[in-house]
């Protein structure tokens, strides 16, 4: 099982709040590694989090939600 | 008039036992539905390049060229100064000699200072040269209110674009449709306007409608200019709409399914410029009822168009007076409470229905 | 008069003009000749607005001198004169001013909107607004890699239009290969250029944007053909853009119809006429002798009536193809 976490965006303060802002991924489907699974937002900057392997993706963050980096948004297995 | 499949099947299959066969489909936003299209059509073909404010590093005030600089280079995604009236009629000019430009305009509202480009060049000069000149380009632009931008910068203005002759116009309202119609109209000889409403872009700054975010194609997918979709089959009402307003009218169309009120058909127009007369002539026969859901200004456009157009053919196909939901004739207030009363909200969607099959 | 300049080239450009003016003054026979006895607009065989360049041949052929086929021209609401210079089709163009279906536009455009595809000319009856696609197709020509240029014409007054100072910034900033030809020939319609402009003159408005301006004083070929060699180089060579006034004459009306009541000048004008000018200079010189010059205006006379036989001869549009061409 590999974890999927809300990445690092500000290098400035790293610890700063975001929001998952889309979730793409949904949850129980196949993603290939590489496929786009979320965006996520820190203030107005914008990233993509990628399927980082192939497998089934469970989500465990609601779309919404307000989270820090490294916290696990989802589970491929 | 075309069936829309909002979901295609996921490729099924275990993956310890088979490799994952390439999905049909994948999710994207609008903005990425549309950054896509444009990517695979610049890979097809050197001609297509984009031009405008931001398109480069930026990525589009609206997320419409996201990744392209990146892909593309700096020849081909080309941040212009604000000269509206000079890059597009750049755009124009380079359409005439066989290239194929995407221009975004920011925001449709800002049309006002380069509008004669607009239709009295790009819109004419094919006719005017009896077809022997020809302005393959792409006008992009981003239209719509609800996030209080105010007057100036919250139009639909479609209604303006469509009356004047010699431009296609078309207005999606999801990513598949985005992504087949911006094919579309890159591939296509005449100057096509490709309105984008900020709402359905599915950006993480806006609030957004679930039906921002969608499946795609992959592959080569056209969306054909002219041809309204079926975005819900129903019996008893036509709500004709485009853009925003169809995801609202899906929204309320489900819930009067819910609790038995009335089973609404909602036709999405995707494109204003042709207009497909034919499939709302087709809805309204078979249901009797209209409503005309339509963020740009009441009076004198697009939905006085479409009664026109009704009542041209045979108004006694209506079994009561057709009602329009639109912005009142008022620049769009900046206060909430005044904006949400002036755009055509769900609540007003679900009153007209209402108000169609329950008449007093 | 220029020793740099070949006789050859000399006799062409006397040529050209000629050509020009035997057009012009064959377009205001046709063009009133129904219009009679009092003027109507809207009759006859050339209905609807003219504007002929009489007095203004020098800068047409001046520049065009230095263009192949393959270069773009921009012209404005008055564009006979460049259309000419430029190689366009004269029997089809002749038609399109005669709203005929052989002509360049089956019709559809008329004298303000020639567009001629494999002489890349096109003109427009918006005031300043021919610069910005000018400026658009020198970008196709430059990211193509060729040494093609694009020449925008306007007159004085559209040097207040915004499309104007838009373009030239924009061409500059993109250094793309074309000319911005400015025809001053001191009146908007009626109103002088010391009543619009709030510069001595427009060449001067080239350092805003950093690119070379220059100007012309006098009406004659031989200077702007000379102005225009050099920026055509310049444009040919990657330097980017030029900006040439030519303070030329406006011989006729701003419109046909147009009694002039407020030039004060009227007069004087037809003696400062650029072709009697030339051709003296030329008879001085040798170039130019009475056989010659009777050859000349011949040939210009056979061309252009044969350009209004073909004119004529064709059908005027079918009502039932006013659809037509909206869309290709």
């Amino acid at each position: 099982m590999t974890d999927v976490v809300f990445p690092v965006i500000s290098q400035s303060d790293p610890d700063a709040e975001g929001t998952l802002a889309t979730w793409f991924a949904e949850d129980g489907a196949v993603v290939a590694e590489g496929d786009l699974l979320a965006e996520v937002a820190v203030d107005k900057v914008d990233m993509e989090v990628v399927a980082p392997v192939a497998g089934t993706i469970t989500l465990i963050e609601d779309e919404g939600a307000v989270l820090r980096a490294g916290a696990l948004i989802a589970t491929i297995d | 008039m075309s069936i829309d499949t909002t979901q295609q099947p996921a490729t099924e299959g275990d993956p310890a036992e088979q490799p994952a066969a390439a999905p049909a489909t994948k999710r994207l936003n609008t903005a990425k539905a549309m950054v896509e299209a444009i990517a695979r059509e610049m890979e097809r073909d050197e001609d297509v390049f984009v031009l405008g404010e931001d398109v480069g590093a930026y990525g589009g005030i609206f997320s419409s060229t996201t990744g392209l600089l990146d892909r593309f280079g700096p020849e081909r995604v080309m941040d212009t100064p604000i000269s509206e009236t000079g890059f597009i009629g750049a755009a124009i000019g380079a359409a005439t000699e066989g290239m194929r430009p995407i221009v975004e305009l920011m925001f449709v509202d800002f049309f006002g200072v380069c509008m004669d480009q607009i239709y009295n060049h790009m819109a004419k000069i094919h006719f005017e040269s009896g077809g022997n000149v020809k302005v393959p380009m792409v006008l992009m632009t981003a239209v719509g209110g609800g996030y209080s931008d105010g007057a100036q910068h919250s139009q639909c203005l479609w209604g303006t674009f469509a009356h004047l002759p010699g431009m296609k116009v078309v207005v999606p309202s999801n990513p598949a449709d985005a992504a087949g119609l911006m094919t579309a109209a890159i591939r296509d000889d005449n100057p096509v306007v490709f309105m984008f409403h900020k709402g359905i872009q599915g950006l993480p700054w806006m609030a957004k409608n679930k039906r921002s975010i969608g499946p795609v194609p992959t592959g080569d997918h056209v969306v054909e200019i002219g041809k309204a979709a079926t975005a819900r089959p129903g019996s008893d009402v036509t709500v004709v709409t485009l853009s925003l307003s169809v995801h609202h009218a899906l929204d309320v169309a489900e819930e009067l399914a819910a609790d038995g009120t009335a089973d609404v058909e909602v036709i999405d127009l995707r494109s204003i410029v042709p207009l497909d007369t034919e499939a709302i002539i087709e809805s309204v026969t078979r249901t009797g009822h209209l409503v005309i859901v339509d963020e740009d200004y009441q009076s004198f456009g697009l939905s006085g168009e479409i009664a026109a157009r009704i009542a041209e053919h045979d108004p006694t196909i209506l079994k009561a007076p057709i009602s329009r939901v639109a912005v009142p004739d008022v620049p769009i207030p900046y206060a909430r409470p005044l904006e949400y009363t002036a755009l055509p909200t769900p609540a007003r969607i679900k009153e007209a229905i209402i108000g169609q099959v329950a008449p007093a | 008069m220029s020793s740099r300049i070949d006789a050859a080239v000399q006799r062409d450009l006397y040529d050209q003009m000629v050509l020009i003016r035997t057009y012009e003054e064959a377009i205001l026979r046709e063009y009133h000749a129904d219009k009679k006895p009092a003027f109507d607009i809207g009759a006859g065989l050339i209905p609807g607005e003219m504007h002929l360049a009489a007095g203004q041949e020098p800068v047409a052929a001046g520049v065009c001198a230095h263009l192949s086929r393959g270069d773009a021209v921009t012209a404005t609401h008055r564009p006979h004169h460049f259309a000419i210079a430029h190689g366009v089709d004269l029997n089809r163009m002749t038609a399109e001013i005669f709203g005929r279906v052989d002509g360049l536009g089956r019709g559809r455009g008329g004298h303000m909107h020639l567009f001629d595809p494999d002489a890349h000319f096109s003109c427009s009856g918006i005031i300043a607004e021919g610069y910005p696609p000018a400026a658009g197709q020198a970008l196709a020509f430059k990211k193509r890699g060729t040494d093609r240029v694009a020449v925008a014409v306007t007159g004085e007054g559209a040097a207040n239009q915004g499309a104007f100072h838009e373009t030239l910034n924009l061409a500059a900033l993109w250094k793309l290969p074309v000319i911005f030809v400015v025809e001053d020939n001191d009146w908007g319609i009626s109103v002088p250029r010391s009543a619009s402009t709030s510069v001595a003159n427009n060449a001067e408005r080239a350092a805003a944007y950093g690119i070379p301006g220059v100007r012309v004083e006098d009406n004659a070929v031989e200077a702007v053909h000379e102005a225009a060699r050099e920026a055509v180089e310049r444009a040919r060579n990657g330097g980017g853009p030029t900006l040439i006034e030519v303070h030329t004459l406006r011989l006729w009306g701003h419109f046909e119809g147009d009694a002039q009541g407020y030039r004060a000048d009227l007069e004087g004008v037809p003696g400062k006429d650029p072709i009697p000018t030339y051709e003296a200079a030329l008879r001085e010189a040798g170039i130019l002798d009475d056989a010659a010059v009777a050859i000349t205006r011949r040939a210009a006379s056979d061309t252009v009536e044969s350009a209004i036989a073909f004119a004529k001869a064709s059908p005027e549009p079918d009502p039932s193809t006013v659809r037509d061409y909206v869309f290709a």
